[in-house]
């Protein structure tokens, strides 16, 4: 029997725009998969390069970083932080062995619900091509 | 009664046991309370006696040899401790990880600048297999403490001593690199990564702040900053501060809240990434094997 692989996505998103925005795509009825797994957090600033790395380990097949477009961070740079946190990162995850793609960093405002299905949508469908993460204790049960 | 003391190296320098050896004169008070009983790269003893107190293994389980060694010793000791940076974290060998073990050997014994190997043998006979990865020693047997460092400062080998001899826990120290060094901090705010050998740097100020890696930030103190004081960046040699696991991440966090981002000087994410060399063995070069992604792994290896 063939199955879809249904990839498991870990979203950090930031509570005054990639949140918001989430917010307005459940409000709107954007449909969207139903894949992702969202933690909000006050800032996007605030996702340390170890709750990516652990989000992997523990079997996700992606993690999505949601902050507020450069500019607009409600605490002034936060977000200029996380860009280059998740850029030093991916190159270290590309040496690792792992496709640097399973990170992926999107500003989404509050006003953009239609951005966020769009990301959710797209994200998934790299994922399923890329199929499932390669680290042990992978436990892909969606 | 002394302190019965068992000292043994496995796949390792023996730069752990020197490092005792360099307590120098202050060797010979401890051996007042202390008596070594089992060391063979120290003194000429053959086997472990039984009643031994504190066993001190250094270096890392590299084949099945050292891995059975390790279980053997550590059963007949009270306490275990990893002393230096290999048996803690898998030091340096642990950036073996990064390469499939058949990678090493052909590496090794084939293809290296200075080997002449016409009838391309790889080792095969008499010798224990190599492990396919390194790992910290506490994932091989019980390990009651870690003693970072490569090597360990004799001052915390010595209070190590100290503790042990006053039936005290062994505790390391809290802070970071940071914290003990001496050189002036103003403002960090990095454009570029240099490694050591590009340019002459300001021996007074933050090496970092200076736009030269160093991974005080992200290391435990305890080694008094003596490589700074030679001006020599921080190597992480002595692991992840306390209630740190990932030491690598946390200096990808630390690199990334100190690069510039004001209009004038802001550094490219991307560029930034690419100013590291090897950015694996850069971040973890001691603490690969005890990270959250703890070895090499390839896309699709779990289809």
């Amino acid at each position: 029997m063939h199955e879809t692989f249904e990839p498991y996505i870990v979203g950090f998103l930031c509570n005054w725009c990639g949140y918001a925005g989430a917010d307005l795509a459940g409000t709107s009825r954007i449909q969207y998969p139903p894949n992702l797994r969202a933690i909000r957090l006050m800032c996007s600033g605030r996702v340390d390069p170890t709750f990516i790395l652990t989000a992997l380990k523990k079997g996700a097949d992606g993690v999505l970083v949601v902050g507020c477009h450069p500019g607009d961070c409600h605490y002034i740079n936060g977000n200029l932080r996380t860009e280059r946190r998740v850029a030093l990162l991916k190159k270290m995850l590309n040496d690792l062995g792992l496709d640097n793609r399973r990170v992926r960093l999107e500003w989404i405002s509050a006003s953009e619900g239609e951005k966020f299905a769009v990301v959710v949508k797209e994200f998934v469908e790299e994922l399923r091509a890329l199929g499932r993460n390669p680290l042990e204790g992978n436990t892909n049960e969606t | 009664m002394k302190l019965r003391i068992a000292v043994e190296g496995l796949g390792a320098c023996a730069g752990c046991e020197i490092a005792i050896l360099d307590l120098h004169e202050e060797i010979v008070s401890l051996l007042q309370d202390l008596e070594i009983d089992y060391a063979p790269i120290l003194i000429d003893k053959k086997s472990l006696g039984d009643n031994v107190d504190v066993l001190l293994l250094s270096g890392s389980v590299r084949n099945k040899h050292d891995a059975e060694k390790a279980a053997r010793l550590s059963e007949k000791a009270k306490i275990t401790i990893a002393l230096g940076s290999c048996a803690s974290f898998g030091g340096i060998p642990g950036l073996a990880n990064l390469y499939a073990t058949k990678e090493l050997l052909e590496r090794v014994y084939l293809t290296t600048e200075s080997t002449e190997n016409k009838e391309r043998v790889l080792p095969s006979e008499e010798i224990p297999p190599l492990e396919q990865v390194i790992k910290p020693l506490k994932e091989w047997i019980k390990i009651n403490y870690n003693i970072p460092g490569c090597p360990p400062q004799p001052k915390l080998i010595k209070e190590m001593f100290q503790m042990l001899l006053n039936g005290k826990p062994i505790t390391l120290s809290k802070k970071t690199v940071c914290d003990e060094c001496d050189l002036k901090r103003e403002e960090k705010k990095i454009t570029k990564i240099l490694r050591w050998g590009q340019g002459e740097p300001d021996s007074s100020r933050c090496l970092l702040e200076q736009n030269y890696f160093c991974a005080g930030p992200a290391t435990r103190a305890g080694c008094e900053a003596k490589c700074l004081a030679a001006l020599m960046p921080c190597r992480g040699c002595m692991g992840p501060p306390e209630n740190v696991t990932d030491q690598g991440a946390k200096m990808v966090s630390a690199i990334a809240s100190i690069a510039a981002i004001d209009e004038e000087n802001r550094v490219d994410p991307e560029q930034l990434a690419t100013m590291f060399k090897d950015i694996v063995g850069s971040l973890y070069r001691f603490t690969l094997p005890s990270s959250i992604i703890p070895r090499k792994v390839s896309e699709g290896e779990n289809k």
